[in-house]
């Protein structure tokens, strides 16, 4: 089955092609186009489930070796590019040489001649190689694609069906799902590449179409504010990706995955303080992922994003397209896990955009906006796992956070949906009552976030701060468990206040209808005396702006008049109440509350030994032993081993000095060096016990989600008069967090003005210098021609004329007298030229 | 001219050889035929330049033209007397001579029928519609 992968990313291309190009011209009914888009990703998924099985599971898996389809035919050579010149990374590349020969004549000496040899010559070439560089078009099915191929299609099925329902009535309807598959086949080329161009293609195909679709909107001007925010940004990091793929390919002369990797193995470590051609590649790519995947300094688009519809917000901007930094970044860990700096950085933006973000999250009111801050954090999460070296945890988190992100924005475009384009929380509050299915299924959400025991985020984000705490990779790891554990408790507090403001408490919708003067008099006495409502503003959610003069009084007294013109898909509602959505939303719904509750299970912590009697109980279903072979082991310099499937166990103790480096390593201190002060090993060390060291970070971090959630209840539900409290008391920092921390005007200030200056100065010199020359050159010019004009007019056209007319006057008697009229003159004439000719001819002959 | 006919005549009279001379009046040389050629032309031309009555021009072009085939069958019989293997061409262009004038008079006579019965002359010096 794997031989049919190509069909992955096409199939939503088709789809999109026959919307998009056809859908308009032959007016397509929505059923139709809906039927396409969903049918065609549901059979991507469909595949990508036979080949991943096949490859992991099936009778001749090949799982961890990277199936590459140019094995069975599918490849062409894309970009036929020659020789190019390996020119970097030379003095390593040395250095491997010099091992490599060194220890070829150790190994052709005999044990008497090694004794008694005191210095061995060895050499290497320094001058320049050249490689032949054929970038070819074919995909590449290993563990790590693997499991995002079914992330994209799957998590993208739910949200595609959902979408069906939340975009009925849309006037754009099939233009959606044309950039909707065209996204998911930018995303399957991006993962499912073989080389880091196709990485490169799918990862801007991507970025276009994030940028079209937050720019659905277009004819509101925030969300065409937004749409070119999140494209600009995405260019600051695509910038660096570029850099780092240039890098890639003078040092190693390839773009291809195994090539490069298997080269990169064998480079020396750059350790803190150094800084080689790795960790520029490193930093390269690290500033494309924190473009795409939103980390700190360039993290501002991603909240500005939800100005897209919200299927889009679920889809691109929290399950599938964010992560692709962290796709990035897992796939190139070997480049990653050579350069320490790199690492330390990574985990520290991680750790700084996770604490970040989630005090962000905390003040917002625009459910969509806690929502986005909230994937940012999460995002940061992910990093902090990689770097710490726990690239398979961070990919679990992907996973994880996939499914209870896409779920919880699915939930609240529900919520936004049954509300009539409502997004301000002060506005909701009871929806409990109203809609049971979406209540419940973010219920399922809301834990996991938490990160409650059995939720699916509990495994992940607790894997990530242990992980955190023992790392042996980069110093500092205590510092990225502290933030972690902080930015948790975070997280848990604005997701209760979520809950509280939402589906909990008094129904404020009853109190005053969306929209209006009444509306803002009321949103205003909510939070009285804090700040100005910014319902003034324009905000940057996707709720329709009332016109001037429509109705949006309490009740509706003529309904059909109403439906007909505000369009809302002939949902019946009158005074606002909200309702229920319908059944091909709520679906998707609780398809992605299964995966959110039971979607942990795939990576059960070595913790639960005792229960599990496994290591990585579920041997390859386990994501660690599934992604394993995928990470290189610094203190093997090899690959993880793949663990055999007959016996799980028994490999894992076998092969313990191999593996051992991988989290909890003592080998790996070697490799890195000392990281100084390491929380994990000094709490093991009073304990005495590795398994009572993980319990105590369990139960950490399920004391902290406690903490926040009872912290958001008594905020929200008990004792709401509380927040206002607190928020006057904290003034300064609500404030802060409520801004966003003035990231945005900082940035307008000396990154857009700036900007605008300049063009603005560039202008006025194009205006004034470059066309004043242009200008005076012209007139110049003309007062020139007009000179010559008149010389021309007067004095040389006058000689003309005074010739012709003497001419004229003089010579015409004289020649009209030579016209007689007689043939015979004329034939004289001729006789008389004759016997000219002849004398002249023959003058020397005759005389 | 005359000096030259006197030339001849003493030469063959001194030379004494009557048989000679009747040889040479029977195979005249080139020379003989250029200079009945030459007469031939200047006799046309004198034609053409001095007549009135436009058929007596017409006439006179003819001469012209037959002086010019008179040197092109002299000019071929030398060259086939000192064995030019190209020594035809010159009949062949006499006869493309002789038809091209017979095409001409056709042409000319019936133009010249023509102007007649517009004009009622046919004399030269009462046609002048070529001035300007």
């Amino acid at each position: 089955m794997q031989k049919y992968i190509w069909l992955v990313p096409l199939l939503p291309l088709i789809g999109a092609a026959i919307n998009g190009l056809l859908g308009r011209k032959f007016r397509f009914s929505e059923p139709l186009i809906g039927g396409i888009a969903v049918g065609s990703v549901a059979l991507s998924f469909l595949i990508s489930v036979a080949a991943v099985y096949s490859y992991g599971f099936g009778g001749h898996a090949e799982w961890p070796k990277p199936y590459l389809t140019s094995q069975d035919g599918f490849s062409f050579n894309w970009i036929p590019g020659g020789a190019v010149s390996v020119n970097q990374g030379s003095e390593a590349r040395i250095q491997i040489e010099l091992q490599k020969n060194l220890e070829e004549r150790l190994a052709a000496m005999t044990p008497e001649e090694r004794s008694q040899t005191k210095g061995i010559l060895v050499g290497a070439s320094d001058s320049p190689r050249f490689a032949l560089l054929n970038i070819e078009w074919s995909y590449q099915l290993d563990p790590l694609s693997s499991i995002f191929m079914l992330i994209v299609t799957g998590v993208g099925l739910c949200i595609f069906v959902f979408a069906t329902g939340y975009m009925h009535g849309e006037a754009g309807f099939y233009r959606f799902f044309a950039y909707m598959g065209l996204f998911m086949f930018a995303m399957l080329v991006l993962v499912m590449g073989s080389n880091f161009v196709m990485m490169f293609v799918g990862w801007e195909g991507v970025g276009l179409c994030s940028y079209l679709l937050i720019g659905y909107y277009f004819d509101r001007q925030e969300a065409a504010n937004a749409s070119r925010k999140a494209f600009i940004t995405n260019r600051i990091g695509d910038f660096g990706f570029a850099l780092a793929i240039f890098g890639v390919i003078a040092t190693f002369g390839s773009a291809q995955y195994t090539d490069v990797f298997n080269q990169a193995k064998g480079y020396p470590i750059e350790l803190l303080g150094q800084w080689g051609i790795l960790s520029w590649i490193a930093l390269g790519l690290f500033v494309g992922a924190c473009g795409k995947s939103a980390q700190l300094p360039l993290h501002v688009w991603l909240p500005d994003a939800m100005a897209g519809p919200t299927p889009v917000s679920a889809l691109i901007h929290a399950a599938t397209m964010v992560t692709a930094g962290l796709y990035m970044v897992t796939r190139t860990n070997v480049i990653f896990q050579h350069s320490q700096t790199m690492l330390l950085v990574v985990a520290l933006v991680g750790a700084a955009t996770a604490i970040f973000a989630a005090t962000i999250g905390i003040t917002q009111n625009d459910i969509k906006k806690v929502l986005a801050y909230s994937t940012v954090s999460q995002l940061g999460f992910m990093f902090m796992a990689c770097g710490v070296g726990a690239f398979v945890i961070g990919i679990f988190h992907v996973m994880t956070h996939a499914f209870f992100k896409a779920l919880m924005f699915l939930g609240a475009g529900s919520v936004i949906h049954g509300m009539h384009h409502e997004q301000d929380m002060r506005r909701m509050g009871g929806l409990k009552k109203y809609m049971p299915y979406t209540y419940w299924t973010f219920m399922a959400g809301w834990l996991a976030i938490c990160g409650i025991i059995p939720f699916s985020g509990f495994w992940s984000k607790d894997e990530i701060l242990w992980n955190a705490a023992s790392t042996t990779h980069i110093p500092l790891g205590w510092l990225v468990w502290l933030i972690g554990t902080i930015a948790a408790t975070c997280t848990a507090f604005y997701m209760t206040r979520l809950m509280a403001m939402t589906f909990w408490g008094r129904e404020r919708f009853l109190e005053a209808p969306a929209g209006g003067e009444a509306d803002e008099a009321h949103a205003a006495a909510f939070d009285k005396g804090l700040t100005q409502h910014d319902a003034l503003r324009p905000s940057a959610g996707d709720r329709p702006r009332h016109e001037p003069g429509e109705h949006v009084g309490p009740v509706h007294e003529d309904v059909a008049d109403h439906l007909a013109t505000h369009g809302h898909g002939g949902h019946e509602h009158g005074a606002h109440r909200p309702h229920e959505s319908p059944p091909s939303m709520w679906v998707p719904l609780a398809v992605l509350a299964v995966l959110a509750v039971i979607g942990g299970f795939v990576g059960i912590g070595p913790a639960f030994r005792t229960v599990t009697r496994s290591e990585h109980p579920g041997g390859r279903l386990n994501i660690v032993t599934w992604l394993n072979p995928v990470i290189w082991n610094p203190s093997t310099r090899e690959f993880n081993a793949a663990e055999g499937v007959e016996a799980p166990v028994a490999e894992t103790e076998h092969a313990a000095p191999p593996t051992e480096g991988a989290g909890h390593a003592e080998t790996g201190a070697s490799v890195y060096g000392q990281t100084g002060f390491n929380l994990a090993h000094s709490v093991e060390a009073s304990t005495h016990s590795e398994l009572a060291t993980e319990w105590i970070f369990i139960i950490i971090s399920l004391v902290v989600a406690g903490i926040g959630m009872l912290l958001g209840g008594l905020f929200y539900v008990w004792r709401p008069q509380l927040a206002n409290i607190w928020a006057q008391r904290l003034r300064p920092l609500y404030v802060a967090s409520y801004n966003k921390y003035w990231v945005d005007e900082f940035y307008g200030w000396a990154v857009t003005r700036r900007t605008m200056d300049a063009a603005r100065a560039v202008y006025a010199f194009d205006s004034r210098i470059v066309d004043g020359i242009v200008n005076g050159l012209a007139s110049l010019s003309r007062l020139f021609s007009r000179i010559v004009g008149g010389i021309d007019k007067y004095f040389v056209d006058g000689i003309v004329n005074t010739i012709a007319a003497f001419i004229l006057r003089l010579m015409s008697p004289l020649f009209r007298a030579a016209q007689t009229g007689f043939a015979q003159n004329y034939a004289l004439v001729m006789v008389l030229g004759l016997m000219v000719a002849v004398v002249i001819f023959f003058a020397r002959d005759i005389f | 001219m005359l000096n030259f006919t006197f030339a001849f005549l003493l030469q063959q009279v001194e030379d004494n050889r009557f048989a000679q001379m009747r040889h040479a009046a029977a195979n005249p040389d080139l020379s003989k035929f250029l200079w009945i050629g030459a007469l031939l032309f200047i006799i046309g031309v004198a034609g053409v330049l001095t007549r009135r009555n436009i058929i007596v021009i017409f006439m006179s072009i003819e001469l012209i033209l037959n002086a010019a085939n008179l040197n092109f069958i002299a000019f071929s019989r030398y060259l086939h007397e000192t064995g030019n293997a190209n020594a035809l061409a010159g009949q062949i262009f006499t006869v493309f001579i002789i038809v091209v004038a017979a095409a001409e008079a056709a042409i000319g006579l019936g133009i010249v029928i023509a102007l007649y019965r517009n004009k009622e002359t046919i004399w030269v010096d009462e046609i002048d519609l070529l001035k300007w």
